[in-house]
Parts: structure tokens; C-alpha cells; sequence
């Protein structure tokens, strides 16, 4: 039977504040606690609460990635969202997958601070869920031989990444395969997930309006075993509006999925289930990001890698607790400039609208970091 | 079609700003309309344009004789009979529209339209209020800014902060008003990528008038000097106001750090924007900012007003309120002090820039002449 893996991102970084240079010294408040607050409450408003009701009543399997970032601001500023999900959990249908507590690029740099941010969220999900991840999946879904060798190493079964151009040309991301490291992995097909998640409401697109019976006759008539569908869980409801009809698609689409003998998984459950065609090997690092689908949307300029250096380089601070919120990824996306396709997706998350404010604010608060760490 | 523009100034005769801007817009124009522009019979006007120039004799306010006009000792006075002699000598044969440039010609497509009943265009390169500072405008010239914007069956405007002062000090229907930001003459500058290594040059460049914030400049250089000791600072230009800024700089103690050079040429302003770090124009008021995109164009990453109209435009710059010395100086401080920074906005600035081009001004006003 043909499974349609869903697997959504859940994640909200702390925002850092307009912090200025007259504050060297003088402030240690970096985070934007107000604009952080209001995010999540909208968000948990829009998305967050009604989706996962949503999987519930309609029995929708689903892997899901919960930051440890987005999760204890969730408890701190909208705890009815741990509620739901935890209730999803408890269901039996859905998968909590594990990934790095800051939601950081630590994968690339240190094996060392890799494991122990991961521990870390291990630690947070067993308490808040009672649940040990079997399935791993990095940020953004960085990926290479490399880290998954590092994630293999940690115990884990399962590993997800990108269906990128290249790694489809000899796989097609319809299949389970093995990492070189001997895990499960699982591609994302990026042209299924992409016509939900930026297609949905575009009025110009050819298919659109895109209805649950035509989406479903697509994965059904796909070729391979699984389908899988992994997106930022803000599309429903924040990026794609309620009043675009994604909810009432998400509602009709397993009734259509199951007249045609389709059911929805989690990656844990298709990596169990499907035969293993092969071995997929990817030695440069991958990801979901941009158009490049590389690590370009981090550290593709200048200001963005002399911002990393600088952030690595506070390893010996002894607030680590600060240290690695810092090390959200956001932080340093916030800096890019690409191309203008994706300087769109960049500004419509960028809280400060500039990637140089981004870059002058991380900055002057790293600075005010690496004086207070001295300091003790 | 054929249309008539109500010029005023026309290299060589002149190049001040509306002269660069006629001769690139119209001159572009040329090969797809017929244009009469009508200017002053200036003793330095060229012999050969693109399009037919209609040079009007003007009798009071001038230097010279009507026939070969040497300048203007009393501007009003010209300005008021230039307007009533380009009425005197307009010829409406086949004329579709008039297109008439700031106040300062007016009146003349006003009478025209009123007399002859064609229909009129009109753009703001600037508003009175800006010229003047938001300090003290001449209410005869607002007058005559109104009455045109009234008349005009269509309005250009060169930013979107132009636009919104002439709806909000004119009562305009803001329908009626285009934005069309001027180009820059691209092929004059060499857009060799620049180095971006730390030369420690914070420039400012243009009239050194009220309107263009020279003082908060200045006052932002003493709290940069405080933090940057090794900054020097370059005040590029002349204007009314260049004695009170030379000893606004003396009061701060800033003798020695702020280097005077009087008035540059266009060769010699290329060459400091190119050996500054960042260029910072803390405008009160500036209509649309030619120099903000001639630094970009440059590679020199700009700080700029918010009041400072093309910034409504562009992404790759730092925008401050123009009071806001504090903060002006702590963006100098963050270009001087981040090699990445000022590469990374002076290389994406150039592009960006590059994109503000005469063909895509004559293009949109086209558009407007077509859609009367």
C-alpha cells in the first residue's frame, strides 16, 4: 500500500532585538521577548492549535520536528500548544522526530556541541512527551555522509534530507534507502511538497485551485512506495491562509487518499514498511533552503560568515545557555542576500526587514556577550 | 505625437539637476515622439540636440542682452517673464500635451492650457517645502506649485515622498500622480568592482544647505570621532550654510578630523566617493537623492535620511531620521568597524543602482503621455 509521509518543521527562533551599540556594556537582554510572544500566540492562533486538531479528528499520521527553541516558548507564552500536540502524540499517530535543542548549524562545525544539543532535546521531549525519537532530521535538513554518520553514532534509526536535483537524477525520492551510515533515510519530493506549501494559493499556477481529490489521484498515480511530503507546519493557516481552504483540503484529503488505497505515515512507519532500494551517498551538505538547496542561505556572504566565526569563537563563554540560543540558524539566515526569488522568502521572515540590521544588531550583541563572559 | 516641454535649464548651458534630467529623459524620448523644448536663449546653449529647442528671449532679471543671456541677477523677475514669453511664442500646431518642470514654468503650461486648451503635465522635482528646509517657504511659490498641480491633468512625481507632500500641501488627488524615480547616467561611471579595504573616510557630498543636513552630519562625525579616533571626515561641496557648518565643526572640536574641499567637479566627486568608506546624506528633506545613487553606483555603501526620497526605492542602505545623530553614528561606526558589511552592501548597492536607468524613466513617462 502506497504511504503519503508527511513530516512538518516546527520551529520559532528567539528572535534577537534591535539591540543597539550604546547598549554594549550596559544591556544582556538580546531576545525580542515581545515580538517573540506575539508571534507564537498569532501563530498558535492561526496554525499551531486548529492544524493539529485538525490531524486529530481527520486521523492524519504525521512526523513532526519540535525545536527545543519553539517548545519552551511555547511553554512560556502559549502552553495550550504543548497541550494539543501532546494529545497528538498520545493518539498514536504522529512521530516526534529529534534534532538539535537551538535549531542550529552546529552539525557543520562540531561533532562535540552537535551531540550535546541533541541531548539536550532528547532530554526536553522525554519530559514533555515521554517519547525517545528514533528518527533524527537536522536543521532545515542539513544533511552529508558525514553528520549522518555522527546522528547513526547517537542511536538513531531513521534520517530525513532534501530530494535535491542531484541526488534524484539516480534516486527518485518515492523509495527508502539506506545512508552510508546504515540509517534509513528518507528524500523529501520536493514538487509535491512545494505544491502545497508555496503552491496552493497562487491563482497563476496551472493547477490551481488544487483540490484534495486531484492531489491525491497525483500521489496515487506517482511511481515508488512512499511520497513524502515534509513542509514548515506554518503553512497551515500562516503562510497559506485559512481563508485559501488549506484547512477544508487537509480535512477531505485521507477520505480521497483512501479510496484510492493511500494511506498517510510517519517516516519511522515507511521506513519500517518499505522495501530498502539501495544506498544513497551525498558528500557536499545539503538542505531545503532556497533555490541552491545548500548551505548558500547561511553562510553565503561575508557578513554571514564573519557573524559564525565570531559566534563560534565564544565557545568558552560560561553562559552556555545564551551561547547556543544564539546559535539559532535564523539568526544568521536573517543576514542573506540572495537572489531576489529568495530575498522574498528571506525579507517575509526577516523581523528586522534588512539583512544589514540583522547584521549589525548580532553583532553589537556578541560584542556585549564576549565582554560579560570576560567579565566572570 | 508631438509634445511641448517648458524647460528651463539645458547643458552646456546649465547643468544643474533639471538640466541632466532633460536632456537624458528627452533625449530618449526623442526617437519615439516629437518634442519642442523651450528654454531661456542662453549665450552657452549647444547647437545641436536630439530634439527641436525653442530658445525664448527673456527682457527683465537677466545679465546679458534677451539674445544671449548670461544669468539671472533676478531670478523671480526672469522666471515671471520667461513664462509670459513662452506664451507669447508657443506655437500649438499638432501639440498633444505640455509638459512643464517645477515652479518654475508653471504658469507658462497653465496659460497654455487655459488659451489653447491642450492638456497638461506636470512634474515636482521638488516642492517648496523641501528647498526650503521645511524652514520658512515662500507662500508666492507654494502658490504657484498649487495652482499648477490643480491644473495638470497628470502629475509626476520624483519619489513617492514627493508625491505625498504634494497631496498633502496641495490637496491632490493622488490618482492624478505618478512616481517616475530618475536614472543615472550609467555609462559615465566605471562600475569596476572597489575595494573594500578600511581607508577610514566617511564622506558627505552636495550643497552644503539646510535642506540637506549638513549640521547633523557633522554632529554624528563628533560621536563617531569619540568611538573612531582614526576616522576623518569629508565635507565635499559649498552652499549657503558652508560658514556655519565650518564653525559648528570648530565648536565640536572637529578641526582637523573634517576635511573642507569646497566644490567638486564630477570627475573629482567620482574619485571621493571612491575612496570613502560610506557616504551619508542626512537629508531634512530631499525629494529624490541623485547622490545616494551615484555612491551606490560607485560601490560606497550609503546611510541615508528617511526623508530622503529614492531611499523609498532601495534595500541595500541604512536609513536613520535625520535627527538621529545617536544612531547615524553607530551605523557609521558598524561600516567602518565590518569589513563584511561594507562589502556586502557597497557590492549589492552597485547592482541595485544600476537598476535606476534613464530608459526605464522615459518608458514610464511615456506611459503617462499615452494614458491622457
Amino acid at each position: 500500500m502506497k504511504e503519503l509521509v508527511f513530516y512538518f518543521q516546527v520551529h520559532q527562533p528567539r528572535r534577537i532585538r534591535p539591540y543597539r551599540m550604546s547598549e554594549i556594556g550596559r544591556s544582556h537582554n538580546y531576545f525580542w521577548d515581545d515580538k517573540n510572544r506575539e508571534i507564537m500566540q498569532r501563530v498558535a492562533e492561526k496554525c499551531y492549535i486548529p492544524a493539529t486538531r485538525l490531524l486529530i479528528d481527520s486521523e492524519i499520521h504525521a512526523s513532526f520536528s519540535l525545536s527545543g527553541i519553539f517548545l519552551e516558548q511555547a511553554l512560556e507564552y502559549a502552553p495550550d500548544v504543548v497541550d494539543v500536540f501532546r494529545e497528538y502524540f498520545r493518539s498514536g499517530l504522529g512521530e516526534i522526530m529529534s534534532e538539535t535543542y537551538y535549531h542550529s548549524l552546529s552539525s557543520i562545525w562540531s561533532g562535540d556541541e552537535f551531540r550535546s544539543q541533541v541531548q539536550e532535546h532528547r532530554e526536553l521531549v522525554k519530559r514533555l512527551f515521554g517519547i525517545e525519537p528514533v528518527t533524527f532530521r537536522n536543521t532545515e535538513l542539513i544533511y552529508s555522509d558525514a553528520i549522518a554518520n555522527v546522528v547513526k553514532g547517537m542511536g538513531f534509526r531513521n534520517i530525513v534530507t532534501e530530494g535535491t536535483d542531484q541526488i534524484i537524477e539516480a534516486h527518485s525520492p518515492n523509495y527508502v534507502y539506506n545512508s552510508t551510515s546504515g540509517m534509513r533515510l528518507l528524500l523529501r519530493n520536493y514538487r509535491m511538497s512545494d505544491d502545497i506549501a508555496f503552491r496552493f494559493s497562487n491563482a497563476s499556477w496551472s493547477e490551481f485551485p488544487l483540490f484534495a481529490d486531484k492531489y491525491a489521484r497525483w500521489v496515487s498515480e506517482s511511481p515508488g512506495d512512499v511520497i513524502n511530503v515534509f513542509m514548515d507546519y506554518e503553512t497551515f493557516g500562516e503562510h497559506q491562509w485559512r481563508e485559501t481552504g488549506i484547512f477544508k483540503f487537509m480535512e477531505r484529503l485521507p477520505v480521497e487518499l483512501g479510496r484510492r488505497s493511500v494511506s498517510t505515515s510517519t517516516v519511522a512507519n515507511a521506513a519500517k514498511n518499505n522495501t530498502i532500494r539501495g544506498t544513497v551517498s551525498v558528500k557536499q551538505p545539503v538542505s531545503w533552503a532556497d533555490t541552491d538547496r545548500n548551505l548558500n542561505a547561511w553562510l553565503g556572504n561575508e557578513m554571514q560568515t564573519e557573524a559564525f566565526e565570531a559566534l563560534k569563537g565564544l565557545y568558552w563563554h560560561p553562559d552556555k545557555k545564551t551561547w547556543r540560543t544564539l546559535q539559532t540558524s535564523d539568526h544568521i539566515y536573517y543576514m542573506s542576500v540572495r537572489n531576489f526569488a529568495d530575498q522574498d522568502v528571506h525579507s517575509y521572515f526577516n523581523p528586522y526587514q534588512s539583512p544589514y540590521l540583522a547584521f549589525i544588531y548580532y553583532m553589537a550583541i556578541l560584542e556585549d556577550f564576549a565582554r560579560s563572559g570576560r567579565a566572570l | 505625437m508631438k509634445i511641448a516641454v517648458i524647460g528651463w535649464e539645458l547643458p552646456p548651458a546649465f547643468s544643474g539637476g533639471l538640466g541632466v534630467h532633460t536632456i537624458n529623459l528627452f533625449g530618449r524620448l526623442a526617437g519615439k515622439i516629437f518634442i519642442d523644448i523651450y528654454v531661456p536663449r542662453m549665450r552657452r546653449l549647444g547647437s545641436s540636440y536630439p530634439f527641436r529647442v525653442i530658445p525664448v528671449e527673456i527682457d527683465r532679471g537677466i545679465q546679458g542682452t534677451p539674445y544671449d543671456i548670461e544669468g539671472f541677477p533676478d531670478f523671480r523677475a526672469a522666471v515671471d517673464d520667461y513664462n509670459l514669453k513662452v506664451l507669447e511664442k508657443f506655437s500649438p500646431d499638432g501639440v498633444a500635451l505640455v509638459h512643464c518642470h517645477d515652479w518654475i514654468t508653471f504658469e507658462a503650461g497653465c496659460m497654455i492650457k487655459e488659451k489653447y486648451g491642450i492638456p497638461l503635465v506636470v512634474t515636482f522635482h521638488s516642492t517648496e517645502r523641501d528647498r526650503s528646509g521645511n524652514f520658512n517657504p515662500q507662500q508666492s511659490i507654494m502658490e504657484i506649485e498649487k495652482k499648477g498641480a490643480m491644473a495638470a491633468d497628470r502629475i509626476i512625481a520624483v519619489s513617492k515622498f514627493t508625491k505625498d507632500e504634494v497631496v498633502r500641501d496641495y490637496g491632490i488627488d493622488p490618482e492624478k500622480i505618478t512616481v517616475i524615480h530618475n536614472g543615472v547616467d550609467t555609462e559615465h561611471y566605471t562600475r569596476l568592482p572597489r575595494e573594500y579595504g578600511l581607508l577610514n573616510r566617511v564622506l558627505y557630498l552636495g550643497r552644503v544647505t539646510t535642506q540637506k543636513g549638513p549640521r547633523f552630519f557633522v554632529e554624528s562625525a563628533h560621536l563617531v570621532h569619540q568611538m573612531v579616533p582614526d576616522a576623518r571626515f569629508t565635507i565635499a561641496g559649498t552652499g549657503d550654510q558652508i560658514q556655519n557648518i565650518m564653525a559648528l565643526s570648530r565648536e565640536l572640536g572637529m578641526e582637523g578630523y573634517v576635511e573642507f574641499t569646497g566644490f567638486v567637479n564630477f570627475r573629482r566627486s567620482v574619485e571621493i566617493y571612491r575612496t570613502s568608506d560610506v557616504f551619508v546624506l542626512p537629508a531634512i528633506s530631499e525629494p529624490f537623492g541623485m547622490t545616494v545613487i551615484e555612491s551606490m553606483i560607485l560601490g560606497t555603501p550609503a546611510i541615508i535620511s528617511k526623508t530622503t526620497g529614492v531611499g523609498e526605492a532601495l534595500k541595500n542602505v541604512l536609513r536613520t531620521d535625520y535627527w538621529d545623530t545617536q544612531l547615524m553614528a553607530e551605523y557609521i561606526i558598524s561600516v567602518l568597524k565590518f569589513g563584511s558589511l561594507r562589502k556586502i552592501m557597497g557590492t549589492m548597492g552597485q547592482r541595485e543602482a544600476s537598476g535606476f536607468t534613464w530608459d526605464k524613466a522615459a518608458l514610464e513617462t511615456l506611459g503617462v503621455y499615452l494614458s491622457l
